[in-house]
């Protein structure tokens, strides 16, 4: 039996007012279990990011429920007050690029969410440690960001993404910067952190040759979410 | 916890301390600017100091010697000297007189005094090389900051005089040099014209210049006597204004300096002000260049508090540092103004206080953006 970590139902995101009013998703139904790598994809312009922003708790949706795991964050509006704790206790964060606070050392920018969620340095270290090792860049923990390659920082930033220990992984085209031998290393990662981690991946990419090392494809078209 | 500030710091260090040192400078220049109001007030007390009397004699109605120009006749000593509770009586002249000095002449003030007389009017404290006036003529005791050395001749009016003695730190209220001559000699400068002017009177009709006037006379009280009720009876009896030595002293710090002085207050009250304008955009500049990590941290679910920490304990860190650099430059050029500068601890631990405020207020114009910053900008390259 396969746990439920995303449920998004009848979600809608409408911008502007009147005249101007752009209707950018409409209706959105689908699940995303633990475990699983979902691809999202669509035209630029579609909404992959703003879909992506409505489940990380960072653009409020026009109407519809969102459940983060058993929790139902949004029904017709936010559920809480403390959407910054949502996405610091439940969402691990993956972008274009590595976006790693540059005047932190790796070890730092991987702990720095977990210490602000009260786990002791010390602690928090040697989790981080365990983070590094797994990804191979354990000796790199005492540099500063600027002194590693591209793929190395991206690793980094998807082992920042998994030390508040999430239930979700939202990842913004984290292959884009790669070349494609990097880019196959990174989902073939996020694939590896999904089983092993038990987390809900969401993945956005415009790289087709992603997809087949994805579980699932979710395809915005026309405004509604397509699974294949 | 990380400490975000320290590491923030630590990155760009070479940038925050020029930027520390920049401020600091600017800080450095409200020092100086307060120094120079000190400097005043103590220049303007040096010579009152020095000559120790208990009240000043000067021409009715004026708020001589120092403020308003005053002339009364010599031998007021003398009557002076016969009142009730009065001790010593001297009579004095004060002249501003250009001293020929290399190519340029330099202003200094020439305090006239009798050396055979009851009261001594350089102090022997300040007398560091040769010997007070011992003749009644052509001796001259000048302040060594002028830049004559023992035995030089110097040409004053119709005579050259002979340098016997060289002080330090002797200066007029107005912060020139002091120079001593005798008041025989400082009359002959003072009131004594030219013969051709002399001639050139007696041909209009005017009779030559009374040449035994003198500025002030001043006067030391015996043991007992109230200051107050002996200058009341000087001036009910002999028509003159008579200030005591407190008086004298609110005529110096007040009526001579309190427009240079309030002069210097506004303008180190908008060099404060420009330094926290300028704090305030360095640190808006500095949250600026860290808004997109600012977003990420937002995003990834770093509170406001740990953010906006990170922000105050910067500027906070940029003040301290402005003023630690601000007190080395100050203590690094004070020496070098040409008038004196008195950096005082009380003012180094005030404009501390002010930068700290000044820094808090600072840190909200940073605060502020931090709060307004969208988690959101962090997605979508």
């Amino acid at each position: 039996m396969k746990e439920q970590s995303i449920k998004v139902t009848n979600l809608v995101k409408k911008f502007g007012k009147g005249e101007s009013e752009v209707h950018v998703i409409d209706n959105a139904d689908f699940l995303v279990n633990k475990g699983e790598l979902v691809a999202l994809i669509a035209p630029s312009g579609a909404g992959k990011t703003t879909l992506l922003m409505m489940i990380g708790c960072v653009e409020e949706p026009t109407s519809g429920q969102i459940w983060l795991g058993d929790e139902k964050v949004y029904d017709n509006e936010w559920l809480t007050n403390e959407t910054r704790k949502i996405r610091r206790e439940k969402i691990g964060f993956i972008f274009q690029s590595h976006y790693l606070i540059p005047f932190l050392n790796i070890i730092e920018n991987v702990t720095l969410v977990s210490q602000v969620n009260g786990v002791s340095k010390e602690e928090s270290e040697r989790e981080a440690m365990e983070l590094l090792e797994y990804f191979d860049i354990a000796d790199k923990a005492y540099e500063m960001s600027s002194s590693l390659s591209g793929g190395q920082n991206q690793r980094v930033a998807i082992a920042r993404a998994l030390a508040n220990k999430p239930e979700i992984i939202l990842a913004d085209e984290p292959t884009a910067a790669l070349d494609s031998e990097r880019s196959v290393d990174v989902v073939k990662m996020l694939k590896r952190i999904a089983i092993d981690q038990n987390v809900a991946v969401i993945m956005v990419t415009h790289d087709e040759a992603m997809l087949p090392l994805c579980d699932r494809i979710l395809k915005i078209e026309h405004k509604k979410i397509v699974s294949t | 916890m990380i400490n975000l500030a320290q590491r923030d710091v630590v990155h760009t260090f070479g940038k925050f301390i020029v930027t520390a040192m920049g401020v600091g400078m600017l800080l450095g220049i409200v020092l100086i600017m307060i120094g120079v109001y000190r400097g005043m007030i103590v220049d303007a007390e040096v010579l009152l100091d020095d000559l120790a009397v208990d009240v000043w004699i000067v021409q009715e109605n004026t708020l001589g010697p120092f403020a308003e120009a005053s002339r009364v006749h010599e031998d007021l000593k003398n009557s002076i000297r016969v009142i009730d509770g009065v001790d010593k009586t001297a009579a004095l002249t004060f002249q501003n007189i250009q001293l020929p000095q290399g190519d340029k002449p330099v202003r200094v003030v020439a305090v006239g005094y009798d050396p055979y007389g009851e009261i001594e009017a350089i102090n022997p404290k300040r007398l560091i090389e040769g010997r007070k006036i011992r003749r009644s003529h052509y001796e001259i005791v000048v302040s060594k900051e002028i830049g004559f050395k023992l035995h030089d001749s110097i040409k004053l009016g119709r005579n050259s005089y002979k340098v016997v003695g060289l002080t330090k730190g002797t200066v007029s209220s107005g912060g020139d040099p002091l120079v001593y001559i005798t008041l025989k000699d400082a009359q002959e400068l003072q009131f004594l014209y030219s013969n051709s002017r002399i001639r050139s009177d007696r041909a209009r009709g005017i009779q030559t210049t009374n040449a035994t006037m003198v500025n002030t006379i001043v006067a030391t009280l015996k043991d007992g006597y109230s200051v107050d009720s002996v200058a009341q009876n000087i001036k009910r009896y002999k028509h003159n204004s008579v200030y005591t030595k407190d008086e004298q002293r609110d005529i110096l710090t007040k009526n001579l300096i309190e427009r240079a002085s309030k002069q210097i207050g506004l303008f180190t009250g908008i060099l404060v002000l420009v330094s926290t304008i300028i704090i305030a955009l360095i640190i808006y500049t500095m949250t600026l260049e860290k808004m997109k990590e600012i977003s990420i941290m937002k995003l990834i679910g770093i509170p406001n508090s740990v953010i906006t920490k990170m922000i105050v304990q910067e500027t906070l860190l940029l003040g301290f540092l402005a003023f630690i650099f601000g007190n080395v430059f100050s203590h690094l050029i004070y020496s070098k103004f040409p008038k004196r500068v008195v950096l005082e601890i009380s003012d180094a631990w005030m404009l501390f206080l002010v930068v700290i405020i000044a820094s808090i207020i600072s840190s909200f114009v940073g605060v502020k953006k931090v709060i307004s910053a969208d988690p959101a900008a962090a997605i979508g390259g």
